[in-house]
Formats: C-alpha cells, sequence, structure tokens
C-alpha cells in the first residue's frame, strides 16, 4: 500500500445503511470507482487513464466546489487547482481505495481558501449559479413542460441561496453530506473532526435550511 | 435517540430537497481545455490576487559620522530586495522558525520571512517568493528549507540556502546576472548562476533538472560537475551520481515557472 504523503487518505468509504430518516430520499453523488488497474495507470499518469479519471470524477468534483461556493467563475478556478494537485499527487494515489473522498477533500480544502480570500470576503461575484445557462439545458433535458421546468428552476434557486447563506461548516457539512453522498464516517475524517461532529455539524445545517426554507418550497 | 433521528418535516423537506438538487453541466469550453490540460500535465494554477498587507519600509540607520554613515548606506543599499510573496497556494500553514503560519496570509508569511528562516511548509500548502528582478522561488507542498538572504546588489553576491526535504522551482531574472545562489541538500550541493531549475530532494537522493542555463552540481564527496539545459543530475544518498534527460513534468512546470515569474522580474 503506498504511503499518503501531501493528500491524506480518508478511511474507505463506510456502507451507508438505509434505516430512520435518511432512507426517505435516496443521496445523489455517488460516483462508481474506477477499477483498480486503471487507478494504477493514473498513478504512472497515462495519459489515456488521466482521461478517463477526469471524464469519472469532473462531474463530481465541479458540481461539489459549485455547491459550496455558489459562484461559477470561483468554482472554475477552483476546479482547475483540484486537478493540478490531482495530477501533481496522482503518483500517491491509494490504488485499493475510492478516490472519491480523497478529491472531496482536496476540492473543499480549496474551497475554504477562496473563502478565507479577501477578494470572496469582499462579496465579488462574477458568475451566479442562478445565471447558468447550462442549468437551463439540464432542466429542460429532464422535462418539456415549461411551467413545471420554471418551477423547478425556482425551487432549485432558492435551495441553493439557502445553502449559500449558512455558515461555511454548516455548508460543508450538508452539500458532502446530502449532495456529494458522503458518510458522516467520510466527511467526519475529512474535515478532521470527531464522527459525532460531523453529524452534529449536520443536524445544525439541516434546522438551519429548515428555518430558511420553511414555507418556500410548497 | 440522536438529533438525526428526530427530522422535523421541515427538515426532511430541506434534506430531500438538497438531494433532488440537479447536476451542474460546466461549460464545454473550459471542460475541454481542463481535460487537455490534466491528461498532458500542463495545468498551471489559475491566476488569483492573494491580497498583500501594506508594509512599512525599511527603516535606515542614521549615525553622526560621515565616513561611517556611508559604510553603513553602502551595506545597507547592497542589501538585495528582501523576499515578497507573490503567491501562496493550498491549505495547511507554513512554519516559519517553528511559529505556524496561515498559507493563505500573504502578509504575515511576507513579514515573517527573513534570510536564514526555517520554513516547513504542511498540508499541500505551497509558497512563491521573489526578490525584486533577481529570482523568484517556488516551496513546493511538503518541503523544509532554510531561506537564503536575496543576492545583494552589487557585491559580494554570494548567497546560501538548504533544502532538508521536498522541492523548490528557482527561476532567475535580469537582476541576478553575476550573483550566485548555493543551495546544499543533505547529499549535494547545486551553485546556481543564473537559470531555471528545480532541485528535489526525494529519500533516495537530490536531482537538480535544469531548463535554461547551466548549473553546477555536486556530492559532497565529489566536484562540481556542470548539468546542461535539458538535462538532470542525481546524486544518490551513498554519493552515486547519473545524469539523464530531465523529467518531463519538470521541463511543463518550470516552463509555466519561468513564464509566469518572466513579466515580474524584467526590467
Amino acid at each position: 500500500m503506498k504511503p499518503p504523503a501531501g493528500p491524506t487518505h480518508p478511511a474507505p468509504p463506510s456502507v451507508h445503511t438505509s434505516t430512520g430518516p435518511e432512507a426517505a430520499s435516496p443521496r445523489p453523488g455517488r460516483v462508481e470507482p474506477l477499477p483498480r488497474e486503471v487507478l494504477e495507470r493514473v498513478c504512472a499518469r497515462d495519459p489515456e487513464a488521466l482521461g478517463a479519471f477526469f471524464d469519472r470524477y469532473f462531474d463530481h468534483v465541479f458540481g461539489l466546489v459549485c455547491r459550496l461556493l455558489g459562484d461559477r467563475t470561483a468554482a472554475e478556478d477552483v476546479t482547475q487547482e483540484v486537478f493540478l494537485k490531482v495530477h501533481r499527487a496522482a503518483h500517491q494515489i491509494d490504488t485499493a481505495r475510492d478516490p472519491a473522498p480523497w478529491l472531496a477533500a482536496i476540492a473543499t480544502n480549496a474551497c475554504r481558501d477562496v473563502w478565507r480570500s479577501g477578494a470572496f470576503r469582499l462579496g465579488r461575484r462574477s458568475a451566479s449559479l442562478d445565471d447558468d445557462p447550462a442549468l437551463a439545458a439540464s432542466l429542460g433535458s429532464r422535462s418539456g413542460d415549461p411551467e413545471r421546468l420554471a418551477v423547478a428552476r425556482e425551487r432549485e434557486q432558492k435551495v441553493q441561496q439557502a445553502i449559500a447563506a449558512l455558515p461555511e461548516p454548516l455548508r460543508e457539512a450538508v452539500v458532502l453530506h446530502d449532495y456529494q453522498g458522503l458518510s458522516h464516517q467520510d466527511i467526519a475524517a475529512l474535515l478532521g473532526v470527531e464522527h459525532a461532529a460531523a453529524r452534529k455539524r449536520y443536524s445544525r445545517a439541516l434546522a438551519a435550511l429548515a428555518k430558511q426554507l420553511k414555507g418556500l418550497l410548497g | 435517540m440522536s438529533d438525526l433521528e428526530r427530522l422535523t418535516p421541515e427538515q426532511e423537506q430541506a434534506r430531500d430537497a438538497v438531494r433532488a438538487l440537479p447536476p451542474l453541466a460546466a461549460r464545454p469550453a473550459y471542460r475541454a481545455r481542463l481535460r487537455e490540460g490534466f491528461v498532458t500535465g500542463t495545468l498551471d494554477t489559475p491566476a488569483r490576487v492573494v491580497p498583500l498587507r501594506s508594509r512599512t519600509r525599511p527603516v535606515w540607520i542614521g549615525v553622526t559620522a560621515a565616513a561611517a554613515a556611508a559604510v553603513v548606506l553602502a551595506f545597507a543599499l547592497n542589501r538585495g530586495p528582501r523576499w515578497e510573496v507573490m503567491g501562496t497556494s493550498g491549505a495547511g500553514a507554513i512554519e516559519v522558525d517553528g511559529r505556524a503560519v496561515p498559507a493563505n496570509d500573504a502578509g504575515a508569511v511576507t513579514a515573517a520571512l527573513h534570510p536564514g528562516a526555517r520554513v516547513r511548509m504542511t498540508g499541500d500548502a505551497e509558497l512563491v517568493i521573489q526578490s525584486g528582478h533577481s529570482v523568484a522561488i517556488d516551496v513546493m507542498p511538503g518541503s523544509e528549507v532554510t531561506l537564503p538572504a536575496p543576492p545583494p546588489r552589487w557585491i559580494a553576491r554570494a548567497t546560501a540556502g538548504e533544502l532538508r526535504t521536498g522541492e523548490l522551482r528557482i527561476t532567475t531574472g535580469p537582476g541576478f546576472h553575476g550573483a550566485r545562489l548555493a543551495i546544499a541538500t543533505p547529499e549535494a550541493g547545486i551553485e546556481v548562476t543564473g537559470t531555471t531549475l528545480a532541485v528535489i530532494r526525494e529519500p533516495q537522493g537530490t536531482c537538480v533538472c535544469v531548463l535554461e542555463g547551466t548549473v553546477r552540481m555536486g556530492g559532497h564527496r565529489e566536484a562540481m560537475v556542470p548539468v546542461p539545459h535539458g538535462h538532470l543530475r542525481y546524486v544518490f544518498g551513498d554519493g552515486h551520481a547519473k545524469m539523464d534527460d530531465m523529467r518531463p513534468v519538470e521541463r511543463v512546470q518550470l516552463t509555466l515557472f519561468r513564464a509566469a515569474r518572466a513579466r515580474g522580474m524584467a526590467e
């Protein structure tokens, strides 16, 4: 097993058992890991394997970063940084584990850098997710009913705005769990907190979201 | 029962609304460019302004005797421009002389750096520093270095630093002409007189990759050997050495680093 120097490797993703309230709706976001032999070629920086890696995980990373930052231009920069770091550390990938939690850790840390930067704190926003033509296109691919599209888009805008209004630690907790599909165990390892603390953050995030969205979702 | 097992209907609705958020599509041109860069290893760090706090200018020492004042003034004027932080990235802290400084606080990092400072990069923090038009150094994640003094301007223009582990990428500018920068690792010494190179200290030994110019490198038990551009020289822990073509990834990264710093160092 390759020693994880540099990027930390959380414990293998835990199987999320469908019991209790969390079973009410399926969690999106989990990506089928690449086969081990492909990951080994990624370690060797084989171009074809790198392409497969990119194709498998790009949307996963970009979506996470977009939801955390709520800004498309910043998300493009951060996603580029993430893949730059991945390429530099490719030789250190643990081929026995799903790289998704590792990618989520890099992406989350990169988003934290952005949150701490002066430019972001000054509120510079160049392209919100609401203005995204690709979003309209993705909505269009799901349904041809204009009214249903408009309702769905409005709902998504409200939810994203509510997420963006959360304090960053709570935003991380709910996006990583409910949008990205990571377990609380993975999230705890990623954030460097205890499992109980990760669950607590998630509870507080849901409580805050519920308060913001009360009466708005219909 | 835990909080998660006591979700209110509103909390369940909020949770389900997040789970129902659709995936977000990137711009096709952006995605294609990023993919190409990732596959070929030519991705660059996206330009991002790291705000620098204003600093007070150096305070000149005043003396009453005119000759002493002139010597002191000349000595002070000879000092190279102090290290400026040109960029930081990554999570983690930069430890300077054992004290952690947030990697994203460029002002604090600048204030903490000084010649001879022992710098350790934690997490995936990375630091780029530059001395005027003279030299820029990219301190890569995981590196432990002793910072050299900026090369003096006119006389006694030799300066030295140390790399205990990790990697430094170095590129010199027009202001470096005639100066000499020495980097020592546990098994080798490297002399830079005007070039772009990477010094990589790994568990097996020290590698120098030279993009342009000529670098001299030697194990501590051997004479210095010139390493021409486009090549690497590796000195292993047992003292034996080899010369080879430079690492492709270093060729790309050093080219990008040189380009990124070239405009800032142009006179």
